[in-house]
């Protein structure tokens, strides 16, 4: 061997330890789990799903009102709200079943004076007519209403307890159904009501009131088994 | 570690801190900005959406924003909800406190009306004998108010009396319609004024903060910004007793922070200011931080019809415009039903005319609201609301926040004097309709909730004597040299007026005064 060489071999042999070593001390990223991280793969390109909101595919099921409350609250929608021209109504917008959703969402004041208002329509169409308000004819149904009806300004409506139960359903039955989808496809450019739409903002960065409500202190559907008692499948190869 | 000492640190970034940050950094000061919440980008953070595509069909999703009477479901996730950010009351005496944490705050979201406050505000004791006289005037005030109109693009026409006066506008010389015509004729027996409205253009749609104030601070790479961060109290320098900085909580993480600064700016809000406060324990000598709290009373109106202009016969030369009524009452008379006075907004349109104003439903109800269309007339109050000491904010140790920061207790309420004048403003809208020949539709003399109008002011007093106020006439603590509160808590007395242009006017003084005084190192 000449002298070059000798030095040469002894020389490697000195510093690759110490070569791996200084590789190893750089931490390499471990192996990936899978083909592809779970994260990276959606990108603007990607195209979005077309969905439809359930309105007018999917019925909404009844929890709130009892049945005979939610037979006076359709005759009501139909009486107060029929449809008009090509408008529909508010039974073609659905707008009972989403008031039984959104009154059986609301604080306890809502939805007492719903259900007492209602109760009321039909005694005293029980009273009067000798027949449910659900089966009284408009002219009958009008004898009931009509007293009651007023007009009024913004965030004022009547204190009266008959009154503030029949104007606050009155608006609630024309709000929920001109903002319903019926509504809006059945309206054309030229209408003087156009389509309920806005400007919508979304959450602004997690809210922390989500962390204290009452249902994120809920627990959680599934809790991770602790390790030890979690046996791990083993699958012949 | 970081051992930073910033020169001022601002809390809030609305109207006030906005005009704290861009005068003081202008003046070449070192400044921090907190703000409670994150910022907003609409390019992100919206979408235009019809109603039914939302949960609630445009509803405002129960039992959230109860007392935020201007929340729907479309900006539901604007406002700050009282869940997370709770104050208390008496429930006999109601408060709308309504807020916005985005950055920006609430100049992201106001109605742009630019009123001056006149010498019937600024020393009202001295026309009728209530309350105190601030410590400044029109005269005193006139210079940075004609700065700040240029800024926000303020249009309006030179047409104010004494109580509403004249500023730097953009003119406005388009002519009255007819409808607008005949209610100033029949307004003349009442002797009352009707002038052109007055209202910020701003820029690119937006009169705001984000948009006129913090990017000319934010280009002299003086300002420091943080978002999300919540603060929690003032900290003091136990050698000097004045407050050099804060701790805060980040709004996401609950990291708790802190931050130092030779000069503390408190432009959170009329009532976060004071929270903190009273959180903090300083400032308060006279005993007066929380008292005196005041707004406008807000939601008495009338609803009427031009019956000219039904059935499809409006015109933009019958119909159209805004007008403002400056007070009236109070000023060469003398009203026995109650003091100072309140403003009528009014405005033409050729709108449909909502449905609440007719007493009948169904194919009735449709009829009307065609031949209605086109024809609406109305008139709104923003009437004066007298400082009382009783009329106060306190904290409430028994309840606390997300971030367990002790909240405020509102105890305040309206008097007969408002409620007469309530009454009055109905009664003269009225009759000064019907005179004109309109139909009036429906009416309200009943106000809305104190706090309603968003435009709480007071609770920090300012005037000469410490005794009797929390703040000097440039905003500066009487008890603290280095701490300013510059947002509308100074007020000393309400006024009728929208108080965003005072408040500009005041954070630019008393920013220009501090930024004087730290160059000749007096603070």
């Amino acid at each position: 061997m000449l002298r070059r060489d000798f030095v040469r071999a002894v020389v490697s042999v000195s510093f690759a330890p110490r070569l791996l070593l200084s590789q190893q001390a750089t931490n390499p990223a471990p192996p990936l789990p899978a083909p592809v991280p779970w994260t990276q793969g959606l990108n603007p390109k990607t195209p979005l799903p077309h969905t439809e909101v359930p309105d007018g595919i999917a019925e909404t099921e009844q929890h709130f009102f009892t049945a005979v409350q939610m037979a006076t609250l359709v005759r009501l929608s139909d009486v107060l709200l029929p449809p008009i021209g090509n408008k529909p109504g508010a039974l073609q917008a659905e707008t009972p079943l989403f008031l039984d959703f959104l009154i059986g969402s609301s604080p306890t004041a809502r939805q007492k004076m719903y259900t007492d208002g209602l109760n009321w329509l039909d005694s005293e169409s029980q009273r009067r007519h000798k027949a449910a308000f659900a089966k009284l004819d408009a002219t009958q149904a009008d004898s009931i209403l009509k007293p009651w009806l007023r007009s009024w300004m913004s965030d004022h409506p009547p204190t009266e307890s008959h009154a503030e139960f029949v104007n606050i359903a009155h608006e609630d039955i024309r709000r929920a159904t001109v903002n319903s989808k019926a509504w809006s496809d059945v309206l054309s450019s030229d209408e003087q009501m156009p389509v309920a739409a806005g400007l919508y903002w979304y959450p602004i960065e997690p809210d922390v009131y989500a962390e204290s409500s009452d249902s994120a202190r809920m627990p959680a559907h599934v809790i991770a088994a602790p390790k030890a008692a979690h046996a791990m499948p083993v699958y012949p190869r | 570690m970081t051992n930073e000492t910033f020169d001022v640190l601002i809390i809030g970034s609305g109207h006030a801190g906005g005009m704290a940050a861009k005068i003081l950094s202008e003046s070449g000061i070192r400044c921090l900005m907190l703000n409670a919440g994150p910022v907003a980008d609409v390019a992100r953070n919206t979408e235009h959406k019809p109603a039914y595509e939302l949960p609630y069909r445009g509803f405002k999703p129960p039992g959230r924003l109860e007392h935020v009477f201007q929340a729907s479901e479309f900006n539901a996730n604007v406002w700050v909800d009282e869940r997370e950010v709770p104050y208390t009351f008496d429930p006999a005496h109601p408060y709308n406190w309504v807020r916005v944490r985005l950055f920006g705050g609430r100049s992201l979201f106001w109605s742009r009306q630019s009123f001056r406050l006149s010498d019937y505000e600024f020393k009202g004791k001295s026309h009728d004998g209530f309350g105190e006289d601030w410590p400044i005037s029109h005269a005193d005030l006139s210079p940075y108010y004609s700065r700040v109109e240029e800024i926000f693009q303020v249009a309006g026409a030179m047409d104010g009396p004494p109580q509403m006066p004249d500023g730097n506008y953009v003119l406005d010389n388009e002519p009255w319609s007819q409808s607008m015509q005949r209610f100033i004729a029949a307004g003349k027996p009442f002797n009352m004024p009707v002038c052109k409205q007055r209202r910020a253009l701003g820029r690119d749609g937006l009169a705001s903060s984000v948009n006129l104030l913090l990017p000319d601070a934010e280009k002299t790479g003086k300002l420091t910004s943080i978002s999300n961060a919540v603060v929690r109290e003032l900290t003091i320098d136990k050698n000097t007793g004045l407050p050099n900085g804060c701790h805060f909580v980040d709004r996401l993480s609950r990291r708790e922070m802190h931050v130092k600064a030779r000069v503390v700016v408190l432009a959170a809000g009329t009532l976060e200011s004071t929270r903190l406060l009273l959180n903090s324990k300083v400032g308060n000598s006279s005993g007066l931080v929380g008292r005196y709290l005041m707004d406008q009373v807000y939601g008495p109106g009338v609803t009427c019809s031009v019956p000219e202009a039904r059935n499809g016969k409006a015109t933009k030369e019958l119909m159209g415009g805004g007008a403002i009524v400056p007070r009236f009452r109070n000023i060469t008379t003398k009203n026995d039903a109650f003091l100072r006075g309140y403003a009528l907004n009014v405005t033409s349109r050729i709108a449909p005319v909502d449905p609440r104003n007719f007493a009948a439903y169904g194919a009735e109800l449709q009829r009307k609201l065609e031949e209605y269309h086109g024809s609406s007339f109305h008139m709104t109050m923003m009437g004066e609301v007298l400082g009382r000491y009783e009329n106060h904010v306190r904290i409430n140790k028994s309840k606390a926040d997300a971030w367990g920061i002790p909240v405020l207790h509102v105890e305040t309420k309206y008097t007969e004097n408002e409620y007469n004048m309530a009454k009055d403003a109905v009664e003269v809208g009225s009759a000064v309709a019907e005179a004109a020949g309109f139909e009036v539709l429906s009416k309200n003399v009943v106000p809305n909730p104190p706090g309603y109008s968003i435009h709480e002011v007071g609770t920090c007093r300012m005037g000469d004597d410490p005794k009797h106020s929390v703040l000097n006439k440039w905003c500066q603590s009487h008890d603290h040299k280095n701490l300013f509160v510059v947002d509308g808590a100074s007020f000393t007395s309400a006024g009728w007026q929208n108080p965003t242009m005072t408040i500009l006017a005041l954070s630019m003084r008393a920013s220009e005064h501090l930024a004087g005084e730290m160059s000749k190192r007096n603070i």
